[in-house]
């Protein structure tokens, strides 16, 4: 009778105890969950940032219309090309992702789409409750792309209502 | 007795849940947001454009809009005769004595601050307009805006005005 029990024990004694793992795991788990922004999906890996020195944290995501800016593709280094999306008609001057993470590109003659495509952003994000003023264009330009390309893309922000710009930089080294 | 003492530790065993499958879908989450957060995080610089009710507005700003000159070579003068940047080099290198006047437009910031203290005397806020050549690398720019906000000026109106044209 008594060995019985000692038994029982044993084969308790023999499980892992999971639950100090589990609680590691959830806390690493909330941790990249807080960490990782929303804008991810609309980063766009072929353009090249340019470094600033004095920057600051893109704390808040939300509210940011992300338009990547690119420089010519001829020009661009060979493990930016490597990332460059086919998908994208050729000489595409800007790129964005909608709503559902597909991607678009803009080319020249298309600056009336970027502007509807902005406009469209802004009216989701209002329907979404965001205030106007929190409603951003995040502007993630190429470091050698000309100026004209983001000049066009903060006029087509401005045609839109949208007033606020972000610069996408590095940290300088 | 025997058979009621059996019974007794299976009732005991069985409320053990199987835990497997739940750690299974936290490590493939956990995974899936350890690959998506990138390492080195993104930076940002705020600037507003100012409103197009402002210019339209027949009243005169107490203090004329700091002006900011951008050419296609990189250089830049700050309201029109004062060369704060020298000709842009992309080959410069990071960490070079070079590289750092390069980048650090500390003439720029210096005449920013002064602006923004002029503007604050007279209780007005500063405004600069920025005049950029259609094919000047947007690295330049952001170098600008770096100064910008460096001196603490937000607003900064964007002219497409080719500088060197005239």
């Amino acid at each position: 009778m008594a060995k019985k029990n000692a038994r029982a024990n044993d084969e308790v004694n023999g499980n892992v105890n999971l639950s100090p793992m589990i609680d590691c795991c959830f806390l690493l788990l909330i941790f990249f969950v807080v960490n990782a922004t929303q804008i991810t999906v609309a980063k766009d890996p072929s353009v090249k940032m340019p470094s600033a020195v004095s920057c600051s944290d893109l704390k808040d995501a939300n509210g940011c219309i992300v338009v990547n800016v690119f420089s010519d593709v001829e020009k661009m280094p060979p493990e930016a090309l490597k990332k460059y999306n086919k998908a994208y008609p050729a000489n595409t001057l800007w790129g964005v992702a909608d709503a559902n993470g597909k991607t678009i590109g803009y080319t020249e003659g298309q600056v009336q789409d970027l502007t509807d495509f902005i406009k469209k952003q802004k009216e989701s994000l209002k329907g979404k409750g965001m205030e106007d003023g929190k409603i951003r264009l995040y502007l993630r330009g190429d470091m050698a792309a000309p100026w004209e390309r983001s000049s066009t893309a903060i006029r087509c922000a401005a045609a839109a209502g949208v007033t606020n710009i972000v610069f996408g930089t590095l940290p300088s080294k | 007795m025997a058979r009621h003492k059996k019974i007794q530790t299976e009732a005991q065993e069985d409320p053990e849940m199987n835990i497997s499958s739940m750690i299974d879908c936290c490590f493939l989450l956990l995974i899936y947001f350890l690959v998506a957060t990138s390492l080195v995080s993104e930076k940002k610089l705020d600037i507003s454009i100012p409103a197009s009710t402002q210019s339209a507005s027949s009243q005169k700003p107490p203090v004329d809009p700091g002006r900011i000159l951008l050419r296609a070579d990189g250089s830049a003068t700050w309201n029109g005769d004062m060369t704060v940047a020298e000709v842009y080099n992309p080959d410069a290198k990071p960490g070079t004595s070079e590289y750092r006047s390069q980048r650090e437009l500390e003439q720029l910031v210096e005449q920013l601050k002064n602006y923004k203290d002029l503007a604050s005397s007279v209780q007005a806020e500063p405004v600069v307009m920025l005049t950029g050549a259609p094919t000047a690398p947007h690295q330049r720019i952001v170098d600008i805006m770096a100064a910008l906000a460096e001196a603490g000026i937000k607003s900064v109106g964007i002219s497409t005005a080719d500088p060197d044209a005239n």
